[in-house]
């Protein structure tokens, strides 16, 4: 393999982070208020948070592409192609790094495991069992070439086996989706959809780390593994978790699917998440307040894509009413909370985003305009990091003492010296001198005692 | 539904488990289309075991209780230190335990775990006195609470002048999970009160949690 190690010409600043970062950094400034500061928001963090949307994506959109696939949906090229439009985007960032050449082979290599993904589709919904156990194979030998792949171009920083071992999980988790799907153990299908988005911030986490301990100057030395770096991809993953899962369980829901209510209880537990996490920072009460007035809002998704399914349009517009109150309510909880460090006009205008992000995807599924709904996903999913970002921007501000590093600056003392030569030696004089000392006493002793006698 | 799909797996299984050389694909198209009468909509997955999959991370490491390290025959408790007010790593009390980085990585995460053992005490040998020894492939255990180990082979060695070493990536993030044993080298300075050198034996995860 051959990199082109010329890319330091190529500004990385615009390059790498280019489009998805940009985005990111002006959507968590301008849509949720406040500047994020520097340990949110610099070089090095930006591209963890690039990667981890963009990877995390693609496991979400093969999960739903082998789904469609399987069931011979329609808009099973739309979702095709939307994950076809994330594989651009990973490629363009990774050749950003180590040339277009790189980038394209990365591109080979990556789509490799896309089509054998496919076959596997292909040969499940055939019934053909040599075809999905060629699937299979095919990837593991995917797995070596991908790793190989990675540790060439971060110089060993990943290691192959280590990588190989990642894959196979994120291979894993995908065929576990799939296979479960398809034998309507919905719940395990739908736990592992959202484990296998989960893991690929931990991907995203270790290839950034090597990107930038290869380049440190060009990330002005910054490092992704900080306590504020990992609140704020904590609070990414679950956030655009809940808009990937949220558009889902609505498409579901209008299509009166089997995988539902598993769509509707997996979307659950990720609020259950969002619950934990602001109960960490916020305590159980402000958690609880937290919880039902997200809660509510899922709730009035709910109502909106009942209320489509009846063609109601008055119920639409009760929902869309429902929503706007929810936006205010939700704005006003985040800027008590934050003690105003995100602005609830800043808030109710980045929630507005969201909800007309869903409700776009939404519709537009309805309407068989699936370009447009896949489009909306990949704006809702994106925009969510946004809003991982100004919360965990606020947060550090906050309580700095949370987020200050534990690492030491020096070595520890480990030695006291009773071993060392020249304290040898000290023991050894010491000793000498006290035998010397009672031999002396000694015969001081005796002659005394002669003279007495 | 769900018991016929158990049924048809079971069926699958057996015949498969049978048929060790002669033919085992015809006996489970044979035992699959005979289920498939009963069965309407029989799922066309056919699943596999759970445990042929890797599904969750098991790069989550575990509480460090004990280390043990056979080439050097020794066999001691962890203790947990954290860093000092000075900006140092802390040190265990007893010159005869080893003390683990706590608000670092567990050994076994993904991440470089860090146990740091006295050279000497102030009387003689402490628990890493023999650490200069270790050669690269021996391997170190660790112990958790409940019996669980993870095993690391040695890497590499390195001595550092005792302010010059490099922290960030001895106690850094990495992709891998490294185990990182420090100690005291070199001589003896008076007027520090300490070692002129530190001893970074650097190990690599070998195989997961047991």
């Amino acid at each position: 393999m051959q990199f082109k190690k010329s890319w330091a010409a190529i500004p990385l600043s615009v390059s790498l982070l280019f489009p998805t970062g940009a985005i990111l950094t002006s959507a968590a400034e301008h849509e949720h208020g406040g500047k994020a500061s520097e340990a949110i928001s610099n070089k090095a963090v930006d591209l963890r948070a690039t990667l981890d949307s963009i990877l995390s994506e693609h496991a979400y959109l093969a999960v739903v592409t082998m789904q469609k696939g399987l069931d011979g949906a329609a808009d099973f090229e739309a979702a095709a192609g939307q994950l076809g439009e994330n594989t651009d985007e990973l490629s363009k960032a990774v050749g950003s790094v180590y040339g277009d050449k790189a980038g394209e082979q990365f591109k080979e290599i990556w789509s490799s495991h896309i089509g054998y993904f496919v076959n596997y589709v292909t040969a499940t919904a055939e019934k053909d069992e040599e075809g999905r156990k060629k699937a299979l194979k095919d990837l593991d030998g995917y797995r070596v070439t991908q790793a190989d792949f990675l540790a060439v171009a971060t110089e060993n920083r990943l290691k192959a086996s280590d990588l190989e071992e990642g894959l196979k999980m994120h291979v894993d988790q995908l065929i576990w989706a799939f296979d479960n799907y398809g034998a309507e153990d919905y719940d395990k299908a739908y736990e592992s959809l959202k484990e296998s988005m989960h893991h690929m911030f931990g991907t995203g986490k270790g290839l950034s780390w090597a990107i930038t301990d290869q380049f440190p100057e060009k990330f002005d030395n910054q490092s992704v593994d900080t306590k504020a770096a990992d609140l704020r991809e904590s609070l990414n993953n679950e956030f655009s978790t809940h808009a990937a899962l949220a558009i889902l369980a609505m498409q579901k829901g209008i299509d009166g699917a089997k995988d539902f209510d598993a769509a509707a209880a997996i979307l659950n537990t990720n609020t259950e998440d969002l619950t934990k996490s602001v109960e960490s920072v916020y305590g159980a009460e402000g958690a609880k307040q937290f919880n039902e007035i997200w809660s509510s809002h899922i709730g009035y998704f709910v109502d909106y894509v009942q209320a489509t399914a009846k063609e109601d349009k008055a119920g639409q517009d009760k929902a869309m009413a429902d929503l706007d109150a929810y936006r205010v309510t939700q704005a006003a909880f985040l800027d008590t909370a934050t003690e105003g460090r995100l602005k609830a006009a800043d808030l109710e205008e980045g929630l507005k985003m969201h909800v007309d992000q869903l409700l776009m995807a939404f519709d537009s599924y309805v309407d068989e305009d699936y370009e447009t709904a896949y489009d909306n996903i990949h704006e809702a999913y994106s925009h969510m990091f946004g809003v991982g970002t100004a919360l965990s921007g606020a947060i550090v501000d906050q309580f700095p003492d949370q987020f200050a590093s534990a690492m030491p600056a020096d070595m520890p003392k480990t030695g006291m010296g009773g071993m060392s030569q020249e304290t040898d030696y000290t023991i050894l004089w010491v000793t000498l001198s006290m035998i010397f000392i009672v031999c002396t006493s000694m015969v001081l002793i005796r002659r005394k005692t002669g003279e007495q006698q | 539904m769900k018991f016929y799909i158990q049924v048809l797996i079971g069926v699958i299984m057996l015949a498969g488990c049978a048929q060790s050389d002669s033919q085992p694909q015809e006996k489970i198209v044979k035992a699959s289309s005979s289920a498939k009468v009963e069965v309407e909509d029989m799922p066309i997955v056919p699943l596999r075991s759970p445990e042929e999959f890797s599904l969750e991370d098991q790069r989550v490491g575990i509480d460090p209780k004990v280390i043990e390290i056979p080439s050097l025959d020794v066999k001691a408790t962890i203790e947990e230190v954290g860093r000092l007010d000075n900006g140092q790593m802390g040190v265990p009390q007893d010159p005869d335990q080893a003390g683990w980085f706590s608000p670092g990585t567990k050994p076994g995460g993904r991440g470089n775990a860090v146990i740091a053992g006295h050279v000497d005490s102030k009387t003689g040998p402490a628990v890493f006195y023999e650490l200069d020894k270790m050669e690269i492939g021996d391997e170190v255990l660790v112990h958790g609470e409940d019996g669980e180990i993870v095993r690391f082979a040695v890497v590499k060695k390195i001595a550092y002048p005792r302010t010059d070493a490099p922290v960030d990536t001895i106690f850094g993030f990495t992709y891998g999970s490294g185990l990182n044993l420090i100690t005291c080298t070199g001589s003896w300075n008076r007027k520090a009160k300490t070692h002129d050198d530190r001893l970074v034996v650097y190990t690599e995860l070998i195989e997961g949690t047991e």
